[in-house]
């Protein structure tokens, strides 16, 4: 890139106009979606998702006399696991203490929204075993494991995830059109000077190299400023989820990741130049 | 330096050039004249390889062009130096940015670059408008930009096509000497002009051309 061409780069950044911002505006909501998207589904599985988390059976009863009963019989059968009755505001407590994140809305709920329960801590591999026996009391009305639950949320997420992904490459390819619109209205535009520039000895790399640095800078920018609306997003979720963190490799990724949508972009865009005879 | 064989073109099926054979060599300077339509821009379209000819074969500065790859056009290109009918400026470049251009080309150096664009600028007077854009220009300073950028790479070959139309005639005679002046230091230069007046006041071997075929292979302005 000589002195010639970065002029020509500036001048092309001009002309992009408003094109050019909805393609920066594009890359800064699809790279900030798509980091978002990145950092939440890290969360989720760190946080919530951890395969080494201990298990825990939970059986309802009707009554907390009932679960102390059941408390008796799991004792009998199983003489090796850890049992405890929970009174509901109990019950409470430990969800919230189970799920830290979601403690504050946990814990506003009105305790007679939770009924007594039986709480057997087991080692992974074994809740199948209690679970089978829990069902099959009497005393019991629901049996539930926290591995069961983890699953559940684990699909739940995989399906957002999923959604996410697509609406975060329909993003992409959105980014991508934009900037090949772009570079084709510059082309257009420029179309009787890059004939000239051919006759008068200018390479085809010559001619589309401002083009494709032009588009990698709007997308670069794009990048930069999705990075930093990433950044502000952290910050407003933080209270509500003081564990989410955006990894900086992410940060510094995005801008880059811009600029090389765009350029690809760009790319496609300039197939459309005709060629020497 | 130039050798056609036989060379045919036609556009939409309407013939521009019937089995034009001709030879220049090295050093020589070369009218090519006749009536409007005569064929004389396709001639010289053909020499720097803006179009290939339907059949037969061309030889430019040591190049086929017909077996030249389109990589190496542009380099073929640089070696030359063509003034078009219609200037063919850059619009959104100012004057010293057209002539700095092809230099910018061949990675010299900004200081090289400036130095060679105000030279050759100051031989075609026009020092004083480097920083002007081509809209702003007259239709003469304009041809005189182009003759700049065409000249400034010291090129093997100056193709020019009507290089005065649009200068008065002071200037068109100041423009032919330049030519003579830069043909003399071993520079092949081939002008197309139907200006006969030009071609007697600079007499030189002259090509005509009519309707399409080579007429006359000859000296000076003849009927």
């Amino acid at each position: 890139m000589n002195r010639h061409s970065w002029r020509e780069v500036k001048r092309q950044l001009r002309e992009s106009g408003p094109a050019g911002l909805v393609a920066v505006v594009l890359v800064m909501v699809g790279s900030a979606w798509g980091g978002l998207l990145w950092t939440v589904h890290g969360w989720v599985h760190t946080e919530l998702l951890a395969g080494d988390r201990q298990t825990t059976v939970v059986a309802v009863t009707r009554s907390e006399g009932e679960a102390a009963t059941l408390r008796e019989a799991l004792r009998s059968r199983f003489p090796f696991v850890a049992a405890v009755s929970l009174t509901p505001r109990k019950v409470q407590e430990e969800l919230a203490g189970w799920f830290p994140e979601l403690s504050t809305v946990l814990l506003t709920l009105d305790e007679r929204s939770f009924p007594p329960i039986l709480q057997v801590d087991v080692a992974p591999g074994q809740e199948e075993a209690i679970a089978s026996f829990l069902r099959s009391r009497p005393e019991v009305t629901l049996v539930e494991s926290s591995r069961s639950w983890q699953a559940r949320l684990e699909q739940a997420v995989s399906r957002f995830f999923l959604a996410g992904l697509v609406l975060a490459l329909t993003l992409l390819v959105g980014c991508g059109a934009v900037v090949l619109l772009v570079v084709r209205l510059l082309v257009l535009n420029h179309a009787d000077e890059i004939a000239i520039m051919r006759l008068i000895g200018a390479h085809e790399g010559d001619i589309r190299r401002p083009y494709l640095v032009s588009a990698s800078i709007l997308g670069f920018a794009g990048g930069l400023l999705g990075a930093m609306l990433l950044v502000g997003l952290e910050f407003a979720l933080r209270t509500a989820l003081p564990a989410l963190a955006v990894e900086h490799w992410l940060l510094a990724a995005l801008a880059p990741a811009g600029g090389l949508t765009a350029a690809a972009g760009a790319a496609f865009g300039l197939a459309s130049l005709p060629r020497e005879p | 330096m130039i050798h056609l064989e036989n060379i045919t073109k036609s556009y939409n099926g309407r013939p521009a050039l019937r089995g034009i054979s001709a030879n220049a060599d090295r050093g020589e300077f070369l009218y090519l004249t006749g009536p409007s339509g005569a064929g004389k821009s396709t001639f010289l379209r053909l020499l720097y390889r803006a179009d290939l000819p339907d059949s037969g074969g061309i030889v430019v500065n040591g190049a086929d062009l017909l077996r030249m790859r389109r990589r190496d056009v542009a380099e073929f290109r640089r070696r030359l130096g063509v003034i078009f009918q219609d200037f063919k400026l850059l619009r959104r470049r100012t004057v010293a940015e057209n002539v700095t251009f092809v230099l910018s080309l061949l990675n010299l150096p900004d200081k090289d670059q400036q130095r060679r664009a105000y030279l050759v600028l100051k031989q075609m007077g026009l020092q004083h408008r480097m920083n002007a854009f081509p809209d702003e220009l007259s239709g003469g300073e304009q041809q005189r930009v182009a003759t700049a950028r065409a000249l400034v790479l010291q090129p093997d070959l100056i193709l020019a096509d009507e290089p005065t139309g649009n200068l008065d005639p002071e200037r068109s005679h100041e423009l032919l000497e330049l030519f003579k002046t830069i043909n003399y230091q071993g520079t092949t230069v081939v002008v197309a002009t139907h200006d006969r007046g030009l071609i007697e006041a600079h007499p030189a071997r002259t090509l005509f051309l009519d309707r399409g075929s080579l007429v006359k292979d000859g000296w000076g302005s003849a009927s």
